[in-house]
């Protein structure tokens, strides 16, 4: 039968951006595939080089639309090693706090773009409502909803604010029920089983061996996680473990898989923080001003050029990681090279090779599952 | 739990010591170098002349474990001298990953991780010579994670993976002029203050014939 290309995207229900699936075809079965990246390429690598390092941060924000937290969480810990400056305890629980604030409001808004690619509307209302919530407590934290500029190199902007902590706590609790809510309407669908269970196998040595990184790699059975491997913030200090799934097959993981990992990592992200809240250095209850040394420590502004800052972090899609070289203009002020490693931009091209073997209408079940963003993709 | 220090610690200087003893005399040095960040966990640090990247490459993956390439990164110094024009900075992690069987889940305990089994991360330095086309062979083949991270080091930077099939663009359009590689330093980028924004928000005006004026 004659073969042929279709192009699905950049403007295409299935991406969860802007980018581009090529899929040869072979009546309904993938027989090659290849993604087109670079849509909206922004250059924040250059731009950070005419930028000092802390106007650098809201850059990082916008890397990723859904997780800017951790994003510039993760640029921080690159500059803190670059700047060499040691960060007060409290602004490290609190950091951590707010990272898995963020990793829920990520997972939710993908379980939100996930449920329509395969057939559920219910779920997106649902997960959007409750990411909500944590969209609410982290504006309370940054000052807004999406792009917080919050976390500073040597801590945070500012204190959590009076009641956060007993609004955190409840609305965390009450997150935990919400998410029974889900796997009840979720797990007992036909319709979602059927699309999911059976499709878009790979196994965690061929993923690794590709690059791919964090929820991906567990869901296959591996718990293989930069919060222990090479703890930062105050993980080691938590009571949690990395969620990681059973696949039930020797081909590797499938989308339901994938799925069940990022809801057990939701239980886990509020295991971690009903256990930060009680153990926060100075109480949670307590407010301390703006740059009070419990939450910001005084920090170089300058780096002398051959000093190099690394930051490997556990991001919602996989391990981020930054490398600056310092020496930059301004004498030292700005970085002379930041280097932003993606998780998404080598998950992506490894998915579209994943894709061979199934039918077309695998492919958005199949892209869902890994998660893509887009913004992070492309910087 | 998670990982000690004690452990990070052992297996970065057995790592010092396996690399030194095999690529020593290659000219390749190694070094355990502890961060300033988060609990200031070790790496290794190997520094490799650019003709023995593969040789490194296949001992880090085949002797020492390292099967996962994170990150490559290519940076341009005009002022670095002949020796340094350029450079290439390989981000590689070694993570202790298997396949479970089905229905199990390979569960690791990091208190219970010897060896080879102890995650790693090492950073290789390649310095490249000065000069118009800077060259370092491709690891392509021996990871396949380096695919992407190669595309878009000679995309943005400018730097040639030799023995690298498939090579296109990927982040810049794919008719960007040839030779074009936006992280190379000839191009210039300057800050804007809000004065200037709030003018010309549109950035109509602001042209390379504005560069260096001050307003």
């Amino acid at each position: 039968m004659a073969q042929m290309w279709i192009t699905m995207g950049p403007q295409h229900p299935m991406t969860h951006g802007l980018w581009t699936l090529r899929v040869k075809v072979d009546g309904e079965t993938v027989v090659d595939a290849e993604a087109e990246l670079g849509y909206i390429h922004r250059g924040v690598e250059k731009i950070a080089e005419a930028r000092d390092f802390t106007q650098v941060t809201p850059y990082c924000d916008r890397l990723c639309y859904v997780s800017a937290m951790t994003w510039s969480s993760s640029y921080i810990y690159a500059a803190e090693d670059l700047l060499e400056v040691e960060v007060p305890e409290r602004a490290e629980y609190i950091r951590c706090i707010a990272a898995e604030c963020q990793r829920i409001a990520s997972h939710l808004m993908w379980l939100g773009a996930y449920g329509p690619d395969v057939g559920n509307l219910t779920i997106m209302t649902w997960a959007l409502r409750e990411r909500e919530m944590f969209l609410d407590l982290l504006q309370e934290l940054g000052g807004s909803r999406m792009h917080y500029n919050y976390p500073r190199v040597g801590g945070v902007k500012r204190d959590i604010p009076p009641g956060w902590s007993d609004r955190l706590i409840a609305k965390t609790k009450l997150f935990e029920k919400r998410i029974d809510e889900y796997e009840m309407l979720l797990d007992e669908s036909t319709i979602f089983l059927v699309r999911l269970q059976g499709v878009g196998y790979a196994t965690a040595e061929e993923m690794v061996e590709a690059g791919v990184s964090g929820p991906n790699v567990r869901a296959s059975g591996v718990n293989y996680d930069v919060r222990w491997t090479h703890p930062y913030s105050v993980y080691d200090e938590l009571d949690w473990e990395p969620a990681v799934e059973k696949p039930t097959s020797v081909k590797g993981s499938d989308c339901y898989d994938r799925y069940r990992v990022r809801m057990e990592e939701m239980r886990m992200s509020c295991r971690i923080i009903l256990d930060a809240i009680e153990k926060i250095p100075g109480g949670r209850n307590t407010t301390y001003a703006n740059g009070d040394e419990m939450i910001l420590a005084k920090a170089p502004t300058r780096a002398p050029e051959g000093a190099t800052g690394f930051s490997n972090y556990e991001c919602t899609r996989g391990a981020s990681q930054f490398y600056i070289q310092g020496g930059g203009d301004g004498r030292g002020k700005n970085p002379y090279r930041l280097s932003i490693r993606s998780p998404m931009f080598i998950t992506i091209p490894f998915v579209a090779e994943t894709m061979i073997g199934y039918k077309v209408a695998d492919i958005p079940a199949i892209m869902g599952s890994f998660d893509p963003c887009i913004g992070e993709t492309d910087r | 739990m998670h990982v000690s220090r004690e452990q990070n610690e052992s297996a970065t200087n057995d790592a010092v010591t396996a690399a030194e003893a095999a690529w020593g005399a290659l000219g390749v040095t190694a070094a355990s170098v502890a961060h300033s960040s988060g609990h200031g966990y070790a790496f290794l640090r190997l520094t490799v002349p650019a003709a023995h990247v593969v040789t490194v490459a296949k001992g880090l993956k085949h002797d020492l474990g390292v099967n996962y390439c994170s990150m490559i990164t290519g940076t341009h110094f005009p002022d670095g001298g002949s020796d340094r024009g350029w450079e290439v900075v390989y981000h590689l992690m070694r993570q202790p990953v298997r396949n479970p069987e089905p229905n199990t889940s390979h569960v690791l305990v990091a208190s219970e991780l010897k060896g080879h089994d102890i995650p790693l991360e090492v950073e290789v330095v390649v310095p490249l010579p000065a000069g118009d086309e800077p060259t370092v062979p491709s690891v392509q083949a021996v990871w396949k994670g380096a695919d992407w991270n190669e595309k878009e080091t000679w995309d943005l930077v400018g730097i040639r993976f030799d023995g690298h099939e498939n090579m296109h663009r990927v982040l810049n359009p794919h008719d960007s002029p040839e030779g074009f590689h936006p992280l190379q330093k000839q191009h210039q980028i300057r800050y804007h203050d809000f004065n200037e924004m709030y003018d010309d928000a549109q950035g109509f005006v602001r042209k390379p014939v504005d560069e260096g004026r001050v307003k």
